[in-house]
């Protein structure tokens, strides 16, 4: 094998990551939803919340099964492919990833069973904690990996040791890491609205088929409601709270992400344009003026610095990508909030269950929030470039010098074949228990 | 500080043995007790309830090394780097065959995922066991503490090492065993009707190869590792484990003399806890043995992380310890006695 052994490893870790952030991101979405149903129907008694819960409990099983079969190679891949990192910083993040182990995946895997499995033998009640408490441990388990995200983007609470590598300074400024706060805030917001999507979507599936038309009101009626107001959250404040995180401590990622080459005042927000990175320009830009200035510093007249105020060995490692996966996220955003916005309110005016053009947008609309959080993802990755840990240890350190490039090639095209086969079986399953619909309760 | 680290991950590695492995073991016995479909529903809803609390031991142990002993995952990590994968790809079909199977209700679709259940579970125990047999034998670290392990060499143990070889392969055949006894035990207990009887007469034979064969892989770890025997009689706590490992023995074959199953499947916990602690006694405090010269081994002292970390995770390993003995609390009072194909069905359809 040529060529640089890191980007191998890089490959391979972005892609088994990016490929298993598809099922958390539904499971911790869907999982309040659970919660809320199974609550209900305890208390209320009405059997749509509970034939609503043990549709989305099955998909819930489905999608956490992948989500746990393709979340155990990451862990293993940071010793295996990112052992110089792992050396280096691993008594730091080896602490949120232990904690992920033993506070989260514990509480979830726990409960998962008895949450799928075990609706006749343990009743209403503890069947309700049981969804709680896969719901809590899946946000648990999401929060410690933005901890440890947090720390390679803004690194908060560690010290140096004797010996060059790094040492906790104080667990709680590591774990309350401010960074991490606002992402995981953002982050969740974003999960909520990839939930709602895909219950919006089922619903307007089935009205639109006129099957289970009783379940899909209700499932229009929490996914179009909850899903405006997790988009909004995305946007406002967490969107906006965590942009100026990256002016502020991130600037040449700014840059990187809006395409922008000189520095100065009165910034442009760019809606459309190419980078164009060797000449060093945006190619056919559509801007808003000043925009950028104002969003990222709170006044039109602060100074935003532009990628050429950093030394080249400095910017991002691939900018036309980051800049469009900035791009598509943020478009995407937006999209979201007018779609949920026009949903709800056809809704309120009692007009929602008979647009048909509006319910199958709602439900074609399901795989793009998928897209938004990917690229969102990316955007925080390929923002942080060139730095593993930002600003203290490059990417080029990092990965395992003692693993030939072949064998790295090797089990990438592993995973490519593996997780091939496991989406498709996936999506078949989920296809299944979508076209069949809710199981009813005699049967269970 | 440190010492207490090493005992923590060996007390997770235990945990995970004992309770994954009989999920695992359950899983390699799939074809051998359970003739049909039902009773086949039978074997997996026994495992089914809790094997991810099970698995899961197997990733906060992964954590553990990560966080007490960083300096050990990043030299064996990587220079286990094929074989590791091939666990990860055989967890990765373990767990979704349990999963997928009952999905659909189809003798086709069942069969495929019945043969990755026995496929993928029989795997992991092969791979478990050459692991722990490549512990025991030990690896070439030289002083740069880089390796890299071909699968395979020319099978010795001496020189050029590979993953496997006459005596990591023996302890992986050994675990097997191993594991299908106490995956046999568990299932004798969980079930009733001809899965019991079977499962019943194959933990007897089973037990008793375990016997056979543990006499002869202890004799071949005296020939690969002398100084672990010469040693243990300065440890008094291995006589103890040792104990441990006799006292479970002597109960699986009383268990097995008068009928007793409870009392089998417990000798067999307290076996193989004992097996473990003992090689951990022994082993200590060396994690990583170089086969090339010993200065270069990694030991709980030049493996382990700063102190600072070490302290900062001691306050709330604890706390999760016991809090995921309570999660496990709710859900095994519900899953108490036998398995019951009405209860337990996975199929609404």
């Amino acid at each position: 094998m040529t060529g640089d052994p890191a980007l191998w490893h890089r490959l391979q870790f972005a892609f088994t990551i990016v490929y298993h952030y598809l099922f958390p991101q539904l499971t911790m979405g869907l999982a309040w939803f659970l919660v809320f149903w199974k609550y209900l129907h305890w208390r209320t008694g009405n059997a749509q919340y509970g034939a609503a819960a043990r549709l989305w409990a099955r998909i819930f099983g489905i999608n956490f099964a992948v989500g746990v079969v393709t979340g155990i190679p990451m862990e293993f891949q940071f010793g295996t492919n990112w052992a110089s990192f792992s050396k280096y910083s691993g008594s730091v993040i080896g602490q949120s990833l232990a904690m992920e182990g033993m506070f989260a995946f514990f509480l979830e895997s726990a409960f998962i069973g008895a949450l799928v499995w075990g609706e006749k033998r343990l009743g209403p009640r503890n069947h309700f904690l049981a969804a709680l408490g896969v719901a809590l441990g899946s946000w648990i388990s999401g929060y410690f990996i933005i901890v440890t995200n947090a720390f390679m983007q803004h690194p908060a609470g560690y010290a140096v040791a004797a010996d060059g590598t790094l040492k906790i300074g104080s667990l709680s400024e590591y774990l309350l890491n401010p960074w991490a706060l606002i992402q995981f805030c953002h982050n969740q917001a974003a999960a909520v609205v990839t939930g709602s999507f895909v219950i919006a979507a089922v619903g307007a599936f089935y009205l639109l088929k006129t099957e289970h038309t009783e379940q899909a009101r209700l499932y229009l009626r929490w996914g179009t409601a909850i899903g405006l107001a997790a988009a909004l959250l995305v946007a406002f404040p967490t969107g906006d709270a965590q942009a100026k995180l990256v002016a502020h401590h991130q600037p040449a990622a700014l840059a990187a992400m809006e395409g922008r080459f000189e520095t100065g005042p009165m910034a442009d927000i760019t809606l459309i344009g190419q980078p164009n990175v060797k000449m060093r320009r945006l190619d056919n830009p559509i801007r808003v003026p000043g925009m950028l200035s104002f969003l990222a510093f709170g006044t039109f007249h602060s100074n935003v610095q532009g990628l050429a105020a950093f030394p080249e060995d400095t910017w991002p490692t691939n900018i036309e990508l980051l800049y469009y996966a900035f791009h598509v996220m943020a478009g995407l955003g937006t999209i979201f909030i007018g779609l949920m916005g026009l949903a709800n309110l056809l809704r309120w005016r009692g007009l929602l269950e008979t647009a048909r053009p509006m319910l199958w947008v709602l439900m074609l609309a399901f795989p793009f929030p998928f897209i938004a959080n990917t690229a969102g993802w990316m955007t925080a990755e390929l923002g942080r470039q060139p730095w593993l840990i930002y600003g203290l240890f490059r990417t080029s350190e990092g990965y395992s010098k003692a693993v030939n490039s072949g064998d790295v090639l090797f089990t990438l095209i592993g995973f490519t074949g593996l997780y091939f086969v496991v989406g498709l079986l996936y999506l078949y399953l989920v296809g299944r228990e979508v076209m069949h619909g809710p199981p009813a309760a005699e049967v269970l | 500080m440190v010492e207490a680290w090493f005992g923590v991950l060996c007390l997770m590695i235990t945990f995970f043995v004992i309770l994954d492995g009989w999920d695992i073991g359950a899983g390699m016995l799939h074809f051998l007790v359970a003739k049909n479909q039902d009773e086949r529903r039978v074997l997996i809803a026994a495992v089914g309830p809790l094997w991810s609390w099970h698995e899961v031991w197997l990733v906060a142990t992964g954590g553990v090394l990560f966080v007490a002993f960083p300096r050990v995952l990043s030299i064996a990590f990587p220079g286990y780097y094929l074989a590791l994968f091939l666990v990860l790809w055989t967890l990765v079909l373990r767990g979704i065959s349990l999963e997928f199977r009952g999905h659909i209700d189809d003798g086709m679709w069942r069969s495929f995922w019945d043969f990755v259940i026995v496929v993928s579970n029989t795997l992991l125990a092969v791979l478990f066991g050459a692991a722990l047999g490549n512990v025991v034998r030990g690896m070439p670290l030289g002083p740069e503490a880089e390796l890299s392990l071909p699968l395979f060499t020319h099978f010795g143990v001496e020189g050029s090492v590979g993953i496997l070889d006459w005596y990591t392969v023996s302890v992986a055949v050994f675990t097997v065993v191993t594991l299908a006894a106490h995956g046999a035990s568990y299932l004798t207990l969980k079930t009733t009707g001809d899965v019991h009887d079977r499962s019943r007469r194959l933990a007897g034979r089973l037990w008793l190869a375990v016997a056979v064969l543990l006499a002869v892989v202890t004799g071949m770890t005296a020939v690969v590792r002398p100084e672990l025997f010469s040693g243990i009689a300065g440890r008094p706590l291995a006589w103890l484990t040792v104990a441990v490992v006799m006292g479970g023995a002597g109960a699986i074959g009383t268990g097995l003399r008068y009928g007793q199953e409870a009392r089998v499947f417990l000798g067999g916990i307290a076996f193989i806890a004992g097996l473990l602690a003992t090689a951990a006694v022994s082993l200590f405090p060396v994690i990583l043995h170089s086969t090339l010269d010993a200065k270069h081994s990694i030991t709980v002292y030049n493996g382990s992380a700063d102190p600072a970390s070490l302290w900062a995770a001691a306050w709330w390993w604890p706390v999760a310890f016991v809090l995921s003995f309570f999660y496990f609390g709710f859900i095994g009072k519900h899953y108490k006695g036998r398995v019951e194909v009405s209860k337990d069905s996975q199929q609404p359809y």
